[in-house]
């Protein structure tokens, strides 16, 4: 039991995310429903794309906080440039552009001049966000046209076009885990120097995951302005740490080179389901951050704990095999 | 003559107006294993650094199979069939045995299945594909280095120090390994400490010091004398054992049937003054007794007496308190803080006695004299350890156990990648100490060394204690005990 | 080390001068002493803070969750003060709910053995949502916040002590204390050796927890420290109060020379960063520059210091090699 609860991290979410939707369901009646369902996907997909942005980063063994910014600066980009007459495909572009450019910003400070990507990133939180204030004036920006708000609206199957945009995204992240590249990744947060050691080219793939992380952020920025029909001044504040909680949930190691795409979509939906439970419940939103705080802390001292309590047991069955003839000493006598 | 596999013709290296290597000629030919020998800061590893392409050169030319080395990267030099197995392997922990080997190919790892378990079987190894690296013992990561030298079709090994890790056993079975890929036309690099171990294997031997070559030759026609006044002059072989010597019959230390993670119920008693040679092969649980007696590991049975006393240590500090001090087998990471001034180091064991405000005069003081005794090469006692020479970082150490004025010091692999010149100073440092009294317990895996220091040796295998010799026994003896049991519990 | 660390610190207080020139010349009101003297209450908190966070960072860990323990312990002092308890009780709750805070966060990250950085953004939140809940408890809507304090204590906000206004006087007795404790200490001794080598220093049989958990609970006290002179400050405990102060304290420790791999910083430098950092801002608004663009500039300034030192040390890790390192 404690074996498949830390090894199989995944599945343990999944049922306790079922086993909360299911309680909140007894509580709420009408809670259970698909278009619940649907509500809990379109609700969570600002997060989702942040975290599946960030998911690289945080494989290679690195941080990037400044999902939040990047998120304001390319919605306020998406804004401007609507509202300035440009048509829709430019502004996306556009948008996507200022996404990549500032990734691009984090990768470099990281990859090429070697600061601690927390330091950097954290000062580019600031920045990118500062950059925003700038370019509006500190106005929000409003009446952003209805082909915008059409993205974000249920169109296809209950799906939004942002909606089937994610899945995409997320199928694609999987799919390249797997490739022989998307190995690179894993491995260059498990273990740099031998990354190096083998010639992996490990600056460049540092940067390209800070780079791969500005551009979700901007399909987010995207999908926000999209959803909302404005962005305000505090567009995407704090959604960085929510998203890197969403990730440490779903099993992805901040030690690098360990997680899985869909320990990525699971923790997403947990965070979310329990947002959308407590509107559900009519617990003011106030106690949002509370409930969520204490329940991540709760989430890593079990998992803590279980990871310890593990490597305790596996410790322990090393020595006790220890005694008797070990693989090693074995290679050892077929080749003597 | 043979055809040359790699060459490195006059390579220098500067590191800023530091020069590490100056004017270098190194070849390596088909078929023969070409031993590389220097003392620490001779530039052995920045030499074979230039030729794996992790390091580019200041000046000379650098050339893998007849072409240069353009551009110098370490994906270049593997892609013209040159391999470096670097001292500890590189290994992904989180990824399985076959992707640990495949990384870094043309293709996904799932396409060269059939070739790696080929390449397994044919070095006579068991090893799973689907084991995750974290899991397996040095030795085995060992192999996994090597595994990733033969499916890059490597025509050049470089081996650094590969035997450092690897008990008397399995580095018989690294040479038997070595010799079958020089017999199919492999060139390889041997880097070691060791002369005998150089001996065995190689065809040629080049010496490095200083940055310069000053041997080269083959290795049949260079004798001992030879290769280690080139290496340092001045010293031409390691100091005798001082014969005759009278242990005290005061027993300090007493273990009876303790048992802990690793090894059962072992018996052991040292005495005052006493040098007890503590052997065997890796993984018999020698490192894993020291521990469980300073109190880094849980004891699950026996009892100890320190002094005739019961002595219980549940954390090291306790240890330290009661005069029992360890130093540990891995002197960067669980030794020395690398960053910090050397007196610092030196008082590290008895910050406890330190007054609340500190008088750093006095500690700079206190570490003059061990710098005298010990002979610390060094410009101040403010300078950080990691700007020290590994023999000298040991010396450090030394200091710092010495500080906390031991009834009894557990030393495990006190000369590990430490050269010849500083490994006589540091003998003589453990003679001296045992003269004045103090009781040393020295683990190591190099029976020579046991031998050459030991007033007593113990003995274990498989966790279990297989015996105790007298002083002066002969390495022969030793390893018979050290193997001999093990392949009884197999049986 | 220590001739380098000189050298930063000598660099820092050059940039300083430097900074008050500049403004100087754009705003001559700006150098008038009352102006500089007085300009420091509103920063003085991140200096607070960034002192004893320097600590945590040089003994190998990281704090967020000081940005919400600010205004956690000012509302827990202001509900205290709301329920009658006089003025000295009512400080012991906010102080001990500092205290406290730094004490979980220890905890959690040693039961859990995760990155710090994790743990404290977990309580981070869940500080910043204990402290809007229990506003919620006594009635107090979220941009009043809970006022109705004693004259004694919003006078202190005010207050002066040997001609500095009493913000500035905390912090510099504060950080003389920390200076001391750091540079001069056992104490501070041990929080440089096990930030450089936690192993090393658990086989020395130093007490590696101890040490850390003292880096957290001070860190906490200092947030509590910080959120009751801001509260004195504006005569009302808020749950944002702190806000403000995470990104520039974090830079103020970074700039100040602290590693955030631990093992190297400097209680003066953070000291000295604090005031540039400050000044800055201050320098900038009166300069006419929208604050919006001074929030901007600050994340800025961290980022280039810290490529500038990356870059510096990038120079110096081509030219150190000394022999013994090659191996």
């Amino acid at each position: 039991m404690l074996n498949w609860i830390a090894r199989d991290r995944v599945a343990t979410l999944l049922l306790v995310t079922i086993a909360v939707l299911l309680a909140v369901g007894a509580a709420a009646p009408g809670f259970l429903a698909p278009s619940t369902a649907t509500m809990i996907w379109s609700n969570g997909l600002v997060l989702m794309l942040i975290a599946l942005g960030v998911f690289p980063v945080i494989l290679t063994r690195n941080i990037d906080v400044s999902g939040g910014s990047v998120l304001g600066l390319s919605a306020v980009t998406l804004g401007l440039s609507l509202n300035a007459g440009f048509a829709m495909p430019v502004a996306i572009a556009l948008t996507l552009g200022a996404g990549l450019a500032a990734g691009a910003v984090n990768g470099v400070l990281v990859a090429v001049l070697g600061v601690p990507s927390i330091v950097a990133t954290l000062g580019t939180l600031g920045l990118f966000r500062g950059v925003m204030l700038i370019a509006t004036g500190g106005e929000w920006i409003e009446e952003l046209p209805e082909t915008l708000k059409a993205l974000g609206a249920k169109s296809i199957g209950g799906l939004s076009v942002m909606g089937l945009c994610t899945m995409v995204v997320i199928v694609a992240v999987w799919a390249f885990l797997r490739a022989r590249r998307g190995r690179w990744v894993m491995v260059v947060g498990d273990n740099r120097a031998a990354a190096r050691h083998l010639g992996l080219p490990v600056k460049r793939i540092e940067f390209l995951a800070f780079v791969w992380g500005g551009g979700m952020a901007a399909l987010a920025g995207i999908t926000f302005a999209a959803q909302i029909g404005f962005v305000p001044n505090q567009a995407g504040t704090g959604i960085e740490l929510r998203a890197i909680a969403a990730l440490v949930l779903g099993g992805i190691s901040l030690l690098g080179g360990v997680g899985t795409v869909a320990g990525v979509v699971i923790g997403v939906i947990f965070f979310t389901s329990i947002d959308t439970a407590l509107v559900f419940l009519k617990i003011p939103a106030y106690w949002n951050d509370l409930i969520g705080g204490a329940m991540l802390l709760t989430v890593l001292l079990i998992d803590g704990r279980l990871r310890i309590a593990l490597e305790a047991r596996d410790r322990a069955a090393r020595y006790h095999r220890g005694e008797a003839p070990t693989p090693q000493s074995k290679t050892l006598e077929d080749a003597a | 003559m043979k055809p040359t596999l790699a060459e490195l013709v006059s390579v220098s290296k500067n590191y800023g107006p530091v020069a590490v290597l100056k004017g270098v000629d190194f070849s390596v030919r088909k078929g023969e294993v070409h031993a590389l020998l220097g003392g620490n800061g001779a530039g052995k590893s920045t030499l074979m650094k230039i030729l794996a392409g992790l390091v580019p050169a200041t000046g000379g030319q650098v050339q893998i199979g007849g072409a240069a080395l353009s551009p110098a990267t370490p994906a270049q030099a593997q892609a013209m069939g040159l391999y470096l197995v670097p001292q500890e392997a590189h290994i992904f922990p989180n990824q399985s045995v076959l992707e640990n080997v495949c990384i870094g190919l043309p293709q996904a790892a799932s396409a060269y299945r059939s070739r790696v378990k080929d390449l397994i079987a044919r070095m006579g190894v068991t090893l799973r594909l689907e084991t995750k690296a974290a899991t397996l013992e040095i030795a085995d990561r060992q192999i996994v280095e090597i595994l990733r030298g033969l499916i890059r079709d490597a025509k050049v090994l470089i081996l650094d120090e590969p035997t450092s890790a690897l008990t008397p056993h399995e580095v018989d079975t690294l040479f038997t390994r070595m010799k079958s890929l020089r017999e199919s036309g492999h060139g390889l690099v041997f880097i070691s400490h060791k002369l005998h171990e150089l001996r065995a294997v190689s065809d040629r031997i080049t010496v490095l010091r200083d940055g310069f070559v000053v041997h080269s030759a083959e290795m049949a026609q260079s004798t001992d004398a030879e290769i280690l006044a080139a290496m340092s002059p001045g010293v031409t072989a390691l100091n005798d054992r001082v014969e005759g010597k009278i242990v005290s019959e005061e027993k300090v230390l007493q273990l009876s049937h303790l048992s802990g993670e690793g090894f059962v119920d072992i018996s052991l008693e040292v005495h005052r003054g006493e040098v007890l040679g503590l052997t065997g092969v890796v993984g018999a649980g020698r490192t894993e007794l020291a521990e469980t007696l300073v109190g880094l590991r849980p004891r699950s049975g026996g009892e100890v007496l320190l002094e005739g006393r019961p002595f219980h240590a549940t954390k090291p500090s306790d240890a330290v308190k009661q005069g029992i001090v360890h130093l540990s087998e891995d002197r960067q990471q669980y030794g020395l803080f690398l960053e910090a001034p050397l007196y610092w180091n030196t008082s590290s064991f008895v910050y406890h006695r330190l007054p609340f405000f500190l008088r750093p005069g006095r500690e700079q003081t206190r570490f003059e004299t061990y710098r005298k005794s010990l002979g610390i090469k060094c410009a101040s006692a403010d300078q950080p350890v990691n700007s020290l020479s590994g023999g000298n970082q040991q010396k450090v150490l030394l200091s710092k156990c010495l500080a906390a004025e031991p009834k009894l010091l557990i030393l495990d692999e006190p000369t590990r990648g430490v050269d010849v010149g500083a490994r006589n100073d540091i003998y003589r440092i453990i003679e001296d100490l045992a003269a004045a009294g103090t009781s040393v317990i020295v683990i190591s895996s190099d029976f020579d060394e046991v031998v050459r220091l030991s007033d007593r040796i113990a003995v274990m295998a498989g966790g279990h204690l297989a015996g105790e010799l007298p002083a002066g026994a002969s390495t022969d003896a030793i390893g018979q005990l050290a193997f001999e049991s093990k392949e009884t519990t197999h049986a | 080390m220590k001739k380098l660390i000189l050298r930063w610190e000598v660099l820092l207080l050059a940039l300083l001068a430097l900074e008050l020139i500049i403004f100087g010349m754009i705003n001559p009101r700006f150098l008038r002493p009352s102006s500089l003297l007085f300009g420091t209450s509103d920063f003085v908190q991140v200096g607070i803070v960034a002192v004893p966070l320097t600590l945590v960072i040089i003994a190998g860990g990281i704090d967020v969750s000081f940005a919400s323990t600010v205004g956690l312990c000012a509302i827990t002092f202001g509900i205290a003060n709301f329920f009658g308890l006089p003025l000295a009780a009512s400080l012991t709750v906010g102080f001990a709910t500092g205290a406290l805070a730094g004490l979980l966060n220890a905890t959690i990250i040693r039961l859990t053995r995760l990155q710090p950085l994790v743990v404290t953004l977990g309580s981070l939140y869940m500080f910043s949502g204990a402290a809007t809940v229990l506003s919620g408890v006594v009635g107090a809507n979220g941009y009043e916040g809970i006022g109705g304090f004693p004259a004694a204590f919003t006078g202190l906000g005010y207050a002066q002590m040997f001609g500095l206004p009493m913000p500035l006087f905390v912090f510099l007795c504060f950080s003389a204390v920390l200076l001391v404790l750091l540079h001069m200490t056992r104490f501070g001794r041990l929080v440089f050796q096990i930030g450089q080598n936690e192993d090393a220093a658990r086989h020395s049989g130093m007490p590696v927890f101890r040490v850390q958990m003292w880096t957290y609970v001070l860190t906490g006290l200092a947030a509590a420290l910080a959120g009751l002179l801001l509260s004195a400050y504006f005569g009302s405990a808020r749950v944002d109060l702190g806000g403000a102060t995470l990104l520039p304290a974090i830079t103020a420790a970074v700039l100040g020379g602290a590693s955030i791999y631990g093992g190297k910083g400097s209680v003066l430098g953070t000291i000295i960063a604090t005031f540039v950092i400050g000044y800055l801002q201050q320098g900038l608004q009166m300069s006419g520059v929208p604050s919006q663009i001074s929030s901007a500039l600050s994340g800025a300034l961290l980022v280039i210091v810290v490529a500038f030192r990356h870059g510096l040390a990038l120079l110096s890790a081509i030219i150190p090699v000394r022999p013994g390192q090659t191996n």
